[in-house]
C-alpha cells in the first residue's frame, strides 16, 4: 500500500502519529525513542509536544522523504504595531527568550510581563494562543492584543468557541480543547504558568505541537514540587527577576496595617455555641476512638446525623468569621479615612463580597459578571466614576487593576502565593504615593491564625523590618 | 452529569474495587418517600430562588440517617437538571447594578453613623435611589443579583419525573461520576455490538476489538492512553455509560484510579439493573425489519434451506474502522455469509458505504442486497448481489445462495 512507502507524521487528537515506518527505522533514528507503537491504529504515537524535536530528526535523517501533515498554522501579518518600548529588564527577558523561543520568564506581577509577551508575539509573527488562568485575564489579553496589534483575537472559553489564528483562552478550556486545537498554533503563551503543572491542565501544553512556547510567572515554585514539569512542557527558566530588585523601582512603597475586629456579643455567643457543638462531638468520639480527627468526622457525616450537625456547625463558624458584621463597620471607617482615593476590597467569599456591595452600594466583581460589566467596573474605578470596588478570588491573579493606593483584604484563608499575588497588584507605583494595605481579620478566631501564617512569608517579613 | 463534589463511591482496598453509591429498594426503601417529598418541594415552590430550594431539600434530608452531604448535593443537581429556571438576562441585572452603583457613587461612603463630615446615611440614600427607580428597596435588593445562579428562580418543576425514575437517574449518575477517574474500560458483549460501538464512537473513545467465540471483547480508551495512564477520557466513559446500558447481554470492567494512586476495578453487567433512559432503535430501517420478519417466517416453516439468520452478529474491523453487516446467515455445511442491505441513501453515504465494503471485501463472504437506485450509483461494486425495487424478499437471497454456493 502507498501509505507504507513514505513515512507520514500526523496530528491526531493531541498526539502525533507516525505511519509507514518500521520498528527498525524508529530504532535507528531515535536513541531514546519518544514513540510507542499503537496497535489500535497500526502506527507510532507520541505526545504532540515532541513535534519540534521529532520533525528535526526526520528532516535531518530523511531529508524530504517524509510527509509532514502536522502544522495547520500560518505566519501572521499584524495590521499595526503599537507597543511601548521595553525597559532594560524587559528587553533582557525578551532577548533571552528569543534565543531559543522556548522557556519561562519569571518577573514579579506589575513589572510588565504582558509587554514582553506582546513584543514576542510581534517578533515571531505566527499564529499564537495565549492561555491564562481565569476568563477575566483572558479578556484582558484580548484587549491588550487588540490595542497592540490591531487583531481582534478569537476567544475559547467562557461559553465562547471562536477560534482564529490569534486566540486567547483559559487553562481549563485549553486542556479540554487542545486535542482539536493542538496543530493550529505555532506559538503558545502560558500566563501565570505556575498553574500549568496540574495533572489535567498540563495536557494544554502536552497536546499541542507548537514549537514556540513562552511561560510567564511571578511565582514559579509550587508547594507540590511539580514546577519542574515546566522545564519539559514549556522549556527551561530563561530569565528571573526577583521581587526584591523590583521593589521600589516599579512598585510603590507600602505599609501593611492589620486590623482585628471582634465579633458582636450575639455573633460571639453563636460562634462559641457552634464551637461547643464541634468540640463536644469530637470529645465524645475520642472516648472510644482516641485519634478521632477531622477526616473521620467527614466520613462519619455520611451516616451519622450528629457528625453531620458538627460539620454544619463548623462551616457556620467559618461563615461567622468571614462575614462578621464588625468588618463592615471597619470598612466604613477606612472609607472615611481615604475619601477621594480609590479603594479595592478583596473578599474570601462571594457572600461577603455581596454583603459589602449591598451595604455600600459599590460594584462587586464576581464570576457572574460578563465582559462588558467587568470593563465598566474597572474603567469606572480608574475614571473615578466609582469610588471603590469589591472583588472575590476572581481578581486573584494578574488582572490589570486601575491604580489604587488603598487595598483591603477581608478575612478569607489563603496560601502564601495568593497573598503575594494580591500584594503585587495592589502595590503598583501610582500617583498617590505611598500605598496602604489593610488586612481585616476576626480576633480570637481561626481567621487570625491564618493571617499569622501568611505573615511568616518572606515578603511580609521584609515589610515588617522596614516598618521598624 | 454530577460534579466530582457530588459523587460518592466506596473504595474497597481489600478487594481493590470501587462501588458507586446506589440506592435500591432493599436497603434504601425509605428513600422513595423522601424523594417524593423532594419532588414536591420543587413542585410546590415554583418561583422561588435556587438557593432556597436547596435549603429546603437540605432540611428535608438533614434527619435522614444515612444521607451524606454529597448525596444531598447530588439530589439538588439532579432536580435542577430536570427543572427549568428563569434565566434573568444578566444584562438586566447588570444594568440595574450600574444604575444603583453609579447613583450611590455620588454619596460615597454610605455611613450608618453620620457625623458632620459624613452625613450620607445608608438608609436615606437607599430610599432615595428606590424612589428614583420607582421600586421599593426590597425589590431592588431581590433583583440586584438575580443573574447569580443561586438566585435564579424556578420556572418549571420537573415534569414526568416520579420518585422511582429520579432514584434510577441518581444511580446512573453516581456510576457515571465514579468513572471520571477511569483509565480504561473493557466490555464483553454477546449482543447489540452496533449499539456498544456506536455510543463508544459518539463518546470519542478508541477501541481494540477481539473475538472470543460468540462474544466480542471491546477495549476502550483514548489516543493518549498508550502514552501514559491518563484520566482525561474519564468523562468520555461516563458519557458512554447510558448508551452501554441500553444494550443487552454485556459485562463491563473499568479500571479507575483511586486514592493513593491505586487502581480499582468498577464492574457492571447488563443484569445489574441500572436503567438507561436511552432506548436504542431495534432496526436501522423498516426495510430491514420487514426482511428479518420475512426470513424468520421462512425459517419457522422450514423453508430456509438450513440457513439461520442473526442480526448484526459479526463485527469486521481493521484498526479504528468497523463494519457490521446487517445480518449474519449461517448454515451447518456452508458456514457463514454476511448480508448487507444497501437501501435508499444520499450519494455521500453511499460512497462512504462503498469504501467500507471494499475495505472489508476480503475479510469475509459478503452478499449485498442493493436497491436499484443505489445500484446505479455503485454499479462498479464487485460483490455477489441482488437488487430490489422497494422490498427485499428473503427468497431472493436464498435463490442467490443456492446458485452461488
Amino acid at each position: 500500500m502507498i501509505e507504507s512507502c513514505v513515512p507520514r507524521l500526523c496530528f491526531e487528537q493531541g498526539t502525533l502519529t507516525l505511519c509507514g515506518v518500521e520498528k527498525r527505522l524508529v530504532d535507528r533514528l531515535w536513541h531514546q525513542s519518544p514513540w510507542v507503537f499503537d496497535s489500535r491504529v497500526g502506527c507510532w504515537r507520541t505526545d504532540a509536544m515532541h513535534y519540534q524535536a521529532v520533525a528535526a530528526v526526520l528532516h535531518q535523517r530523511l531529508a524530504s522523504d517524509w510527509i509532514d501533515a502536522v502544522a495547520d498554522w500560518k505566519p501572521i501579518v499584524f495590521p499595526r504595531q503599537n507597543l511601548h518600548s521595553l525597559r532594560t529588564d524587559q528587553s533582557e527577558a525578551l532577548s533571552a527568550w528569543l534565543r531559543t523561543r522556548r522557556g519561562v520568564v519569571v518577573m514579579p506581577t506589575g513589572t510588565g510581563k504582558t509587554e514582553v509577551a506582546l513584543h514576542a508575539i510581534q517578533q515571531v509573527s505566527t499564529s499564537v494562543l495565549v492561555v491564562s488562568p481565569v476568563r477575566d485575564l483572558m479578556y484582558q489579553w484580548h484587549d491588550r492584543i487588540l490595542s497592540a496589534t490591531g487583531v481582534d483575537a478569537g476567544i475559547i472559553g467562557d461559553g465562547v468557541y471562536r477560534v482564529s489564528p490569534v486566540s486567547v483562552t483559559t487553562y481549563d478550556s485549553a486542556s479540554i480543547h487542545m486535542p482539536r486545537l493542538g496543530n493550529q498554533f505555532e506559538f503558545l503563551i502560558f500566563d501565570e504558568c505556575h498553574h500549568l503543572p496540574g495533572q489535567m491542565r498540563r495536557d494544554a501544553a502536552r497536546m499541542s505541537a507548537a514549537p514556540f512556547r513562552l511561560g510567564l510567572t511571578a511565582t514559579p515554585e509550587r508547594r507540590d514540587g511539580e514546577h519542574q514539569v515546566l522545564d519539559e512542557i514549556i522549556g527551561p527558566r530563561l530569565y528571573t527577576q526577583g521581587i526584591k530588585s523590583a521593589r521600589g523601582k516599579t512598585l510603590a512603597d507600602y505599609d501593611v496595617i492589620r486590623i482585628s475586629v471582634h465579633l458582636t456579643p450575639e455573633e460571639r455567643t453563636r460562634y462559641e455555641a457552634l464551637g461547643k457543638t464541634v468540640r463536644e462531638f469530637i470529645a465524645k468520639q475520642r472516648e472510644d476512638t482516641p485519634n478521632y480527627d477531622w477526616q473521620a468526622l467527614c466520613s462519619d457525616s455520611g451516616h451519622n446525623p450528629s457528625a453531620r450537625a458538627a460539620m454544619i456547625a463548623f462551616h457556620s463558624k467559618r461563615s461567622i468569621e468571614d462575614r462578621a458584621g464588625e468588618k463592615l463597620r471597619i470598612i466604613e471607617d477606612l472609607f472615611r479615612l481615604h475619601t477621594g482615593e480609590p479603594v479595592i476590597i478583596f473578599c474570601g467569599s462571594n457572600a461577603m463580597a455581596r454583603d459589602i456591595s449591598l451595604r455600600f452600594l459599590i460594584p462587586c466583581l464576581l464570576s457572574h459578571c460578563r465582559k462588558r460589566e467587568r470593563q465598566d467596573i474597572l474603567a469606572g474605578l480608574q475614571e473615578g466614576r466609582y469610588p471603590a470596588l469589591v472583588a472575590n478570588r476572581v481578581l486573584d491573579e494578574g488582572i490589570d487593576l486601575p491604580e489604587v493606593n488603598v487595598a483591603i483584604v477581608v478575612g478569607g484563608g489563603s496560601g502564601t502565593r495568593q497573598a503575594l499575588q494580591r500584594l503585587g497588584r495592589v502595590l503598583r507605583k501610582n500617583r498617590y504615593g505611598r500605598a496602604c494595605f489593610y488586612e481585616i481579620v476576626t480576633a480570637n478566631t481561626r481567621d487570625e491564625l491564618r493571617s499569622r501564617a501568611r505573615r511568616r512569608d518572606e515578603a511580609f517579613q521584609k515589610i515588617k523590618h522596614e516598618e521598624c | 452529569m454530577l460534579t466530582k463534589e457530588q459523587s460518592i463511591a466506596e473504595f474497597d482496598f481489600q478487594r481493590q474495587i470501587v462501588i458507586p453509591d446506589r440506592l435500591v429498594r432493599r436497603t434504601h426503601g425509605h428513600y422513595l418517600a423522601v424523594v417524593e417529598d423532594l419532588l414536591r418541594i420543587y413542585q410546590d415552590h415554583v418561583g422561588e430562588v435556587r438557593k432556597n430550594l436547596h435549603d429546603r431539600v437540605r432540611r428535608r434530608l438533614q434527619d435522614v440517617l444515612d444521607c451524606p452531604t454529597r448525596r444531598i448535593a447530588a439530589f439538588c443537581k439532579l432536580l435542577d437538571d430536570s427543572s427549568e429556571f428563569e434565566n434573568t438576562q444578566s444584562a438586566d441585572a447588570a444594568r440595574l447594578r450600574k444604575r444603583v452603583f453609579s447613583q450611590a457613587a455620588k454619596s460615597h461612603p454610605l455611613v450608618q453613623t453620620s457625623d458632620q463630615l459624613f452625613d450620607r446615611d445608608e438608609a436615606k440614600i437607599k430610599a432615595e435611589i428606590a424612589h428614583d427607580l420607582g421600586m421599593t428597596w426590597t425589590m431592588i435588593e431581590a433583583s440586584l443579583f438575580a443573574d447569580v445562579i443561586e438566585f435564579h428562580r424556578l420556572r418549571q418543576a420537573p415534569q414526568d419525573l416520579d420518585a422511582t425514575k429520579l432514584l434510577a437517574r441518581y444511580n446512573v449518575a453516581q456510576t457515571q461520576a465514579a468513572l471520571y477517574p477511569a483509565l480504561s474500560m473493557t466490555v464483553w458483549a454477546s449482543d447489540d455490538f452496533k449499539i456498544v460501538l456506536r455510543y463508544a464512537k459518539l463518546a470519542r473513545l478508541m477501541h481494540s476489538i477481539s473475538r472470543n467465540g460468540e462474544e466480542y471483547v471491546f477495549q476502550f480508551n483514548g489516543p493518549a492512553s498508550v502514552l501514559r495512564q491518563t484520566r482525561r477520557y474519564g468523562v468520555s466513559f461516563a458519557k458512554f455509560l447510558p448508551g452501554l446500558l441500553s444494550a443487552r447481554h454485556w459485562r463491563m470492567h473499568a479500571t479507575v484510579l483511586g486514592p493513593a494512586k491505586r487502581r480499582f476495578a468498577l464492574r457492571l453487567t447488563s443484569r445489574d439493573g441500572l436503567q438507561s433512559e436511552i432506548h436504542s432503535q431495534d432496526f436501522d430501517s423498516s426495510l430491514e425489519e420487514a426482511f428479518f420478519k420475512d426470513w424468520q417466517q421462512l425459517q419457522t416453516n422450514n423453508e430456509s434451506n438450513g440457513w439461520n439468520i442473526a442480526r448484526e452478529g459479526t463485527v469486521l474491523f481493521r484498526h479504528q474502522t468497523v463494519f457490521m453487516p446487517d445480518f449474519l446467515l449461517s448454515h451447518p455445511q456452508h458456514g457463514e455469509v454476511l448480508l448487507e442491505i444497501v437501501g435508499f441513501w444520499t450519494p455521500e453515504y453511499l460512497r462512504e458505504k462503498a469504501n467500507r465494503l471494499r475495505q472489508f471485501r476480503d475479510s469475509a463472504r459478503i452478499v449485498l442486497a442493493i436497491s436499484e437506485t443505489a445500484n446505479q450509483e455503485l454499479h462498479e461494486l464487485d460483490f455477489l448481489k441482488v437488487t430490489f425495487k422497494t422490498h427485499l424478499r428473503a427468497k431472493q437471497i436464498l435463490a442467490l445462495l443456492r446458485s452461488e454456493l
